[in-house]
């Protein structure tokens, strides 16, 4: 049985980090993983120092540690760019410059990098009976999130489209007297066909994220992302979808009792206040708190990766 | 040509003129206001599925494009009937033919 993990939270936060010493993590107990990232900055490729791209790629140096880098933007492109061929190839060139425009308009709403995202998350879940655990890394658009949280509401969407397309055709079928041919026919309606498919698909994906994944919101100990992890948590209980726990990240390290510098004073102001955040995080927040990170000196990666995978307490067993 | 020949062919003009009339008057007024029904409910689902083709954004516009190249043709007269419809009266009442 796969499971699915999602890291969230607000831009900068360190998901990506959280999310690669995470997969670290489920290797190392044996689980075969991958992790996908969403960012089109590709910051998976800089913690592993190695290339990827949107096909699951194995770590060198990892054994069993897989990597995928999704591109909202490419993903977007492509979808229009197949759309246009399936046009090209059922139309008369002449409409399809009046049709473009609103294939065009369609990719250009802000919701086309969620839904395109979206449709390849779906993907991989579909695809993913491989490994044990797939681990997602998601792009710091709120909008991703909201998305996971909503195939429920498009499904009902699409249910509307459906009904109304259903609908007008019963009305075709029954205008057509005698042995006249009906205008429109319910049986290999393509446009019912289509809408079939991603009904099924949004089900799918509402079954999964409800069921085999769990959500874990990776948060800095400062107001402002305490704030937006709060309001994500509150969506998240409306979405009825499971929060497994919170990582705080980019902790001060508290300094030795006997340094006084400017500097040490400093951090241990800073210290004193995190520590007051954290609490805060620990009562007002509800799902606990899975690790505490403290900043390190220079970019995770390599043995850093390693030291920040034992920090992380989730459990990585599929049971828990 | 006999009375009884000129009733039955009385008889059979006056079938044919009740037949054009009750097909004129009833039946097909009937499948014309039910295909007009179904013409009228098409465009309210073209309408759900492209509603930022008059502005209106919506949720799941990324997704009802890949209807597009199944409905081009009507896509295109449906915008053009949309843009310029009749009053609702208008469209309602076609089927009576003043």
């Amino acid at each position: 049985m796969t499971t699915f993990n999602f890291f969230g939270g607000k831009g900068g936060v360190g998901k990506t980090t959280v999310s690669a010493a995470y997969g670290l993590k489920c290797v190392r107990n044996g689980l075969e993983t991958l992790v996908v990232s969403t960012d089109p900055a590709h910051s998976t490729s800089d913690v592993f120092d190695q290339e990827f791209d949107d096909r699951p790629r194995p770590v060198a140096g990892y054994e069993g540690l897989h990597a995928m880098e999704l591109d909202p933007e490419e993903e977007v492109d492509a979808h229009l760019s197949e759309l246009r061929t399936q046009l090209g190839q059922q139309l008369s060139p002449a409409m399809v410059n009046e049709i473009s425009m609103q294939l065009e308009m369609a990719h250009q709403t802000p919701g086309a990098y969620e839904a395109a995202l979206f449709d390849r998350f779906v993907e991989v879940m579909q695809n993913a009976e491989e490994y044990d655990r797939v681990v997602f890394d998601t792009s710091p658009t709120g909008g991703t999130l909201r998305l996971l949280a909503l195939p429920e509401y498009l499904e009902q969407w699409i249910e509307h489209l459906l009904h109304k397309r259903k609908k007008s055709i019963e009305y075709y079928e029954r205008a057509a007297i005698g042995d006249q041919q009906a205008r429109k026919m319910l049986d290999g309606d393509p446009i019912i066909a289509r809408l079939q498919e991603r009904k099924e698909t949004f089900e799918f994906a509402g079954e999964t994220l409800r069921n085999d994944s769990r959500f874990t919101i990776v948060l800095n100990p400062d107001d402002l992302s305490i704030r937006e992890s709060e309001r994500a948590l509150a969506e998240f209980s409306e979405a009825d979808l499971p929060v497994a726990g919170l990582v705080v990240n980019k902790l001060t390290p508290e300094p030795d009792p006997d340094e006084t510098g400017r500097g040490g004073t400093f951090l241990r102001d800073r210290v004193e206040t995190e520590k007051r955040r954290l609490e805060e995080i620990r009562t007002s927040l509800d799902p606990p708190v899975v690790a505490e990170i403290e900043t390190r000196v220079r970019e995770v990666k390599g043995s850093l990766l390693e030291e920040v995978a034992d920090e992380i307490a989730l459990e990585t067993k599929p049971s828990a | 040509m006999s009375l009884a020949d000129r009733i039955s062919a009385t008889i059979e003009e006056l079938k044919l003129w009740l037949r054009g009339l009750y097909h004129g008057m009833i039946t097909h007024p009937a499948y014309e206001k039910i295909e007009k029904e179904a013409e009228d409910l098409e465009d309210a689902f073209m309408l759900a599925c492209f509603p930022d083709a008059f502005g209106i954004p919506s949720p799941v516009s990324y997704y009802t494009a890949e209807l597009l190249p199944y409905l081009a043709d009507e896509f295109e007269a449906w915008q053009r009937r949309l843009w310029d419809r009749d009053s609702l009266v208008e469209r309602k009442g076609q089927q009576y033919h003043f």
